[in-house]
């Protein structure tokens, strides 16, 4: 099937879906209060409309502080533990144990430290992504091509040149994966201290929709936050392979 | 000097620092060694809390019923989106879209809809189990030589002869960490919707041990919890072993 074939199946199957779900609503087989119509959903859009965006931009500016610093506290870490192979091998067990921790576990302590709001949520989301970002990042820099700093150093490369001509050229790829593999991560954790501890935010929101069992204004909040987030990956991605053409 | 006596050398220094930090500062709320062990006791000899086998069991139940459903439905849509061409090409990039997601996004309609009983964490746990399972499936069946499987069916190797003996050995080792994967995100799941919000559960315990400052059984219950998280992916590693064994 064509490329166009493609994307009128994708388009027709998800409006046939909406448009079952529609029917299925409106006969009256799934309970309104659980499974609002699409339409109901719009409408709850609308009902909520300025609340949801101001919450989601609360949260999307929480993800970019936490952001910024998971990729520059990861990415250093990993040029550190990447340099050093005995002191990475020493840290090892420790970092794949912090790594491998469901974060959700310490959340509540996380809490108690710092209290409810702004800042639980940005070290929570910085706490996602730093790891990812730290693991991918120091591997490639063990990964570098032994040749390439041989012969850097036998034409007597000081290391600050070694790192700026040879390692981080080498790594980008690597460090523009971690990135978007981490941003995903820093809004997962600040939405889940949102609705976990929350007082702002879309997280909140929903949390507070959720039990206050207003299903539409959940689904059209839900729906919107799930937009935002493809739309910035999609858009990461975007930037990935245009950085990538331009290196060639 | 060894690499393990050093790791040993660390954790021992990691633990005398969190303890003088923690008797220094608040030992209520930064729980120190000599405090936790005492709970991990109390806890494991139930007398903090007697119910913790019935909690420990549920979690468990949840997170086998929720890994059963995300392996059966991870195979059975991988498999028909990477065995149709077509359907391939038109759904796949609407499951990766869904991927970028953060997850958390879709539980507070998963428990407006399946309420905070079991079911809800259940769900919850298969939403998160399915996308890694059924994009390894996916990825797997990209892997596999096109050239094997023109070579077998041109010796006459029949549909089902392709799949047993060409198509699962050249995927299976991507299959099987997609199934690993999707097992530690199911497991996650069920305890972020348990700690989220539920009646019982591991999750429903430490978030009880929280909200009364209980912060020594806290740490307690979260190693209990992280005993049963280990052991589900050690479980996995050892299937993963035995399948990599068996391709090589």
């Amino acid at each position: 099937m064509s490329q166009a074939g493609i994307r009128w199946l994708q388009l027709g199957s998800v409006l046939a879906m909406l448009g079952v779900w529609e029917v299925v609503a409106r006969a009256g087989w799934v309970d309104p209060l659980f499974v609002p119509a699409p339409s109901a959903v719009l409408g709850g859009f609308a009902a909520i409309g300025p609340a949801a965006l101001a919450g989601l931009a609360d949260t999307l500016t929480k993800t970019a502080i936490a952001y910024a610093l998971s990729v520059l506290l990861g990415v250093a870490a990993g040029l550190v533990l990447g340099s050093l192979p005995r002191v990475s091998a020493a840290l090892n067990p420790f970092v794949v144990a912090l790594y491998g921790i469901p974060k959700i576990l310490v959340l509540p302590w996380i809490l108690l430290l710092l209290g409810f709001g702004t800042v639980p949520a940005i070290v929570y989301g910085t706490l996602h992504g730093f790891f990812p970002i730290l693991v991918l990042v120091s591997g490639a820099v063990r990964d570098v091509d032994r040749h390439l700093l041989t012969v850097a150093r036998a034409f007597g490369a000081r290391p600050w040149q070694l790192y700026l001509k040879v390692i981080l050229p080498a790594i980008v790829p690597s460090v523009l994966a971690a990135m978007r593999l981490g941003i995903v991560f820093c809004l997962l954790g600040v939405l889940v201290v949102e609705m976990f501890a929350g007082v702002r935010g879309i997280g909140h929101v929903l949390g507070s929709l959720a039990n206050g069992f207003q299903a539409a204004p959940l689904f059209a909040a839900t729906a919107l936050v799930s937009a935002a987030s493809i739309a910035i990956v999609l858009g990461l991605d975007a930037a990935n392979e245009r950085l990538s053409r331009w290196r060639g | 000097m060894s690499v393990a006596l050093v790791r040993l050398g660390l954790l021992a220094a990691l633990l005398a620092a969190w303890e003088i930090a923690a008797r220094a500062g608040n030992p209520a709320l930064y729980v120190p060694p000599s405090a936790a062990l005492p709970a991990l006791g109390a806890l494991l000899a139930l007398r903090s809390y007697p119910t913790l086998p019935a909690h420990f069991l549920l979690t468990l139940r949840e997170v086998v019923a929720a890994y059963a459903l995300a392996v059966a439905a991870g195979l059975a849509v991988g498999f028909g989106l990477g065995l149709n061409r077509t359907l391939g090409r038109a759904y796949g990039p609407i499951l990766a879209a869904l991927y970028a997601v953060p997850a958390v996004v879709w539980y507070p309609s998963l428990m407006l809809f399946f309420g905070l009983d079991a079911a809800s964490k259940i769900a919850f746990g298969f939403l998160l189990g399915f996308f890694p399972i059924t994009l390894a499936v996916l990825a797997g069946m990209r892997q596999v030589s096109a050239h094997l499987v023109t070579v077998a069916r041109a010796f006459g190797a029949g549909p089902v002869t392709v799949f047993v003996k060409v198509m699962l050995p050249g995927m299976l080792f991507t299959l099987v960490g997609g199934l690993r994967t999707g097992l530690a995100l199911s497991v996650i799941g069920v305890i972020v919707g348990e700690i989220l919000g539920s009646k019982a559960g591991m999750g429903s315990l430490i978030t009880h041990a929280y909200g009364l400052l209980r912060t020594a059984d806290y740490v307690a219950l979260v190693v209990v919890t992280l005993a049963l998280i280990v052991g589900c992916d050690g479980a996995a590693s050892l299937l993963e072993r035995r399948a990599a064994r068996w391709t090589a």
